[in-house]
């Protein structure tokens, strides 16, 4: 028996060994995140890529139906399917547009030293760290005609209540507004982490050649800070095109659909209507336009670290 | 004497019996945790309170009732999320009527017309029960009122029957009574439109469409003008009812001037014959939905930008913006809670408006609200019968009255009956006269898509971006598509 225990206790200890040896460890400590990833993520994926092809609804008991490509089909010839897109490349346009202003005039303002620097940086930065609910709330009251704060200013002018969300570009303006204001303060940032990585004695050589501003903003700022420019368009315009949560709270997609973005569409095919499937496909679709934004990105970047090693 | 074997066994049990609290309790009492999913607000944080406090199993057993209260605006996603995803984490649903066919068709929601069949206490409290609930609360394939009230008995032949009023619900007028009552803004009305100035109950019993209409236009006052001998401080409106795009915001209101006026929504009674086309937008269901609209330029702005839902208006009323609104009983106690409403002392309730008919009466024709509850299909026989003691519970005439005299409602006629039902809260009176005017909306399974579409097109009238007869026939055209591709008509 001492000897089974033994052999047994020897063979535990050899593949705890095993196990444990330095060129195991690395696969070892990654194992847990590629197992959560797979079970959180890639399963889920690959379930729901699968379900595209069939005719599934979660609220009937049916068999799923293999149809292959049909509900591709027919996503991409929907009508109001385009009538989404094309209200959320406005958003994401304007939306985008707008923050990248905002948060450069921002950054080159926080680029100087002045009094109380930090503690107004602070607050600008607040937007970025508050819920989307919140956020959603927030302007949801600051436009309600009775007692909202905007219908109030107006109505000291006009004597009118002032109603933004009543009419479609109303509306949409009241997004795009609330979706800048929460973000901009994210391309300051990154703006800002360019501007103060531009090496001081450039300006001052600058400065003593007589260079103009703008000239100066354009031969020594851009340069430094067109990557991480880059950096922000890309994520601001991902993260625009998967808005949802101020859309839903602030109008409801409304008036109309005039505001219905992909995601609150493709959110009341799935979760109301139980369209399961066809669901997929569209979200499928919009997971491949993402791709092909993260990757003109990413060829960008490569072909400026290209050039600049040439 | 040394006692027997069978002396032994008799004494055993006798003491096994009185140790466990008598004959009336079996032996084999167990512990019970019924998980129940119910929108969070009055009635259902009562029924949870209430039980707590009085319920005692029948069947002897240790019965926990734990409740997930969930907001409203994420109550539909989160039920839905929950049944589909298989978690099978509820035994009973406080559910909106009109989820009965998505949830029946996804077997979810247990059938109980056999467990009612056989119990007589059951098949007595379907007797009690007004027929405008059984019908919009319990039948899948859904029966009209009609239908039920033709087959002569509370189990009607061919019928399926799934769930019991938790709370029954209907939409009654909320008014100001300072405002309604004041002589000088009486005589200030009966003078521009020779009509009385609703104040008590029984004139509001009088008040058609075009009254409240001439309401709207009398109250509506702009900051610094006088209403009731006070200066405003901001502009006032005097009528709301719901416009809102959200879940059913519109359609629950703008049904019921299609029904008033003689118009239908596509009634599933009379599928597969009975088509979309032709009748949600006809020239009567147009002329009706006009009718709905031409009285939101005069309710507060908010109207305009279609997100007038219950709640808002709920809100306005209380906060003193508004004279009068009809909104839904439910919301009626925080009306009367003076941490959070401003007119909780000035506040009285009357009926519903409704359309005048030629020989003078009133059709006050509307969309029921409220929920009922129901059983999941995959709990134990011991599971099911203890659900059905506590749905009995409930529907005890004394639980009823508790519920009644604490905001919630009751759907039994003898309650309702009860000489003391009217005063046990204000807006009591005017439920039971509304109640028997009340029809449902479609119960099948593709009930949201339709809705949802009906909802994005009545929002298109009411923010003025397209005409009655435009948006009816847009949901017309929707609704015959979708009804032919799943063989709801034919």
């Amino acid at each position: 028996m001492t000897d089974v225990a033994a052999v047994h206790g020897h063979a535990k200890s050899g593949f705890w060994a095993r196990l444990t040896a330095p060129e195991n460890r690395g696969p070892l400590l990654v194992a847990p995140a590629i197992i959560t990833l797979f079970v959180m993520n890639i399963f889920p994926l690959l379930w729901s890529f699968g379900l595209s092809f069939f005719n599934y609804r979660a609220n009937r008991q049916n068999v799923p139906e293999f149809v292959g490509l049909k509900n591709f089909e027919r996503v991409l010839t929907d009508e109001k399917i385009w009538d989404r897109f094309q209200t959320t490349a406005i958003i994401v346009g304007s939306s985008v547009t707008l923050q990248l202003i905002i948060g450069f005039s921002l950054a080159m303002l926080f680029a100087k030293h002045f009094p109380m620097r930090r503690i107004i940086m602070m607050l600008v930065l607040t937007p970025m760290m508050l819920s989307f609910v919140s956020v959603g709330v927030f302007f949801k009251l600051y436009y309600e005609p009775t007692f909202g704060l905007l219908s109030w200013v107006v109505n000291l002018f006009s004597s009118e209540p002032f109603a933004l969300l009543s009419s479609s570009t109303g509306a949409l303006i009241g997004i795009i507004f609330a979706d800048a204001w929460m973000w901009s303060p994210f391309v300051m940032l990154l703006v800002l982490a360019g501007l103060v990585s531009v090496p001081k004695y450039l300006y001052e050589a600058a400065e003593i050649d007589r260079v103009s501003s703008w000239r100066r903003f354009v031969t020594i700022t851009l340069p430094y800070i067109k990557s991480l420019l880059l950096l922000a368009i890309l994520f601001r315009t991902i993260e625009t095109f998967k808005i949802f949560d101020i859309i839903y709270i602030i109008t409801e997609g409304g008036p109309g659909s005039s505001t219905e973005s992909i995601a609150v569409n493709i959110y009341r095919m799935a979760f109301q209507n139980f369209r399961t499937s066809r669901s997929g496909a569209l979200a499928y679709i919009i997971l491949f336009i993402v791709i092909v934004l993260t990757n003109l990105y990413l060829y960008s970047v490569n072909r400026r670290a290209h050039e600049e090693t040439l | 004497m040394p006692l027997s074997t069978f002396h032994r066994q008799v004494l055993g049990t006798c003491a096994a019996t009185l140790l466990t609290g008598g004959f009336s309790t079996p032996l084999l009492a167990a512990d019970i945790t019924i998980n129940m999913a119910a929108p969070d607000w009055p009635p259902t944080r009562f029924f949870k309170e209430h039980f707590d406090k009085t319920y005692k199993s029948p069947a002897g057993h240790n019965t926990t009732l734990e409740m997930d209260f969930i907001p409203w605006p994420s109550f539909y996603e989160r039920v839905a999320a929950s049944l589909t995803s298989g978690e099978q984490k509820y035994q009973m649903i406080v559910t909106d009527s009109q989820w009965l066919g998505s949830f029946v068709e996804g077997g979810y929601y247990l059938d109980l017309t056999e467990k009612i069949k056989a119990d007589p206490e059951l098949i007595a409290i379907m007797e009690d029960l007004h027929p405008a609930l059984v019908s919009a609360y319990s039948t899948y394939p859904h029966k009209s009122r009609k239908q039920l009230e033709e087959a002569g008995s509370a189990i009607a032949p061919d019928t399926h029957y799934y769930g019991f009023p938790q709370f029954p619900d209907t939409y009654v007028t909320f008014y100001r009574k300072d405002i309604f009552c004041h002589e000088g803004e009486a005589a200030a009305f009966k003078e521009q439109y020779d009509a009385t100035l609703p104040c008590t109950y029984e004139d509001w019993q009088d008040v058609d469409w075009e009254r409240y209409a001439q309401i709207g236009k009398f109250l509506k006052r702009k900051k610094g003008e006088q209403l009731a001998g006070e200066t405003l401080t901001d502009d006032f409106y005097g009528i709301s009812y719901q416009a809102g795009k959200g879940y059913d915001f519109s359609s629950m209101q703008a049904n019921a001037f299609i029904w008033q006026h003689g118009g239908d929504i596509w009634d599933e009674t009379n599928a597969p014959e009975g088509q979309a086309e032709g009748v949600v937008n006809s020239d009567v269901a147009v002329e009706a939905f006009e009718h709905y609209l031409s009285m939101i330029p005069d309710m507060p702005p908010v109207a305009q930008t279609g997100q007038m839902d219950i709640f808002v208006i709920q809100d306005l009323y209380m906060q003193g913006k508004v004279a009068s609104t009809i909104d839904w009983v439910g919301l009626g106690e925080p009306v009367l809670d003076p941490a959070s409403s401003k007119v909780h002392d000035k506040s009285a309730f009357g009926p519903a408006p409704g359309l005048r008919k030629e020989d003078g009466s009133i059709d006050r024709t509307g969309n029921i609200g409220g929920q009922p509850f129901v059983l999941t299909t995959w709990n134990s026989d011991e599971v099911v019968d203890e659900a059905l003691n506590v749905v009995k519970w409930w529907l005890d005439p004394d639980t009823q009255i508790e519920a009644v005299s604490n905001g919630g409602q009751s759907g039994l006629m003898s309650v309702m009956a009860d000489p003391s039902y009217n005063d046990l809260r204000p807006w009591n009176r005017a439920h039971v006269e509304m109640i028997d005017w009340q029809k449902d909306v479609w119960h099948i399974p593709l009930f949201f898509e339709m809705l949802t579409q009906q909802q994005e097109e009545f929002d298109k009238a009411i923010t003025g971006q397209k005409s009655a007869r435009d948006a009816l026939d847009a949901v017309a055209e929707f609704q015959q598509e979708l009804l032919e591709d799943d063989g709801f008509i034919e």
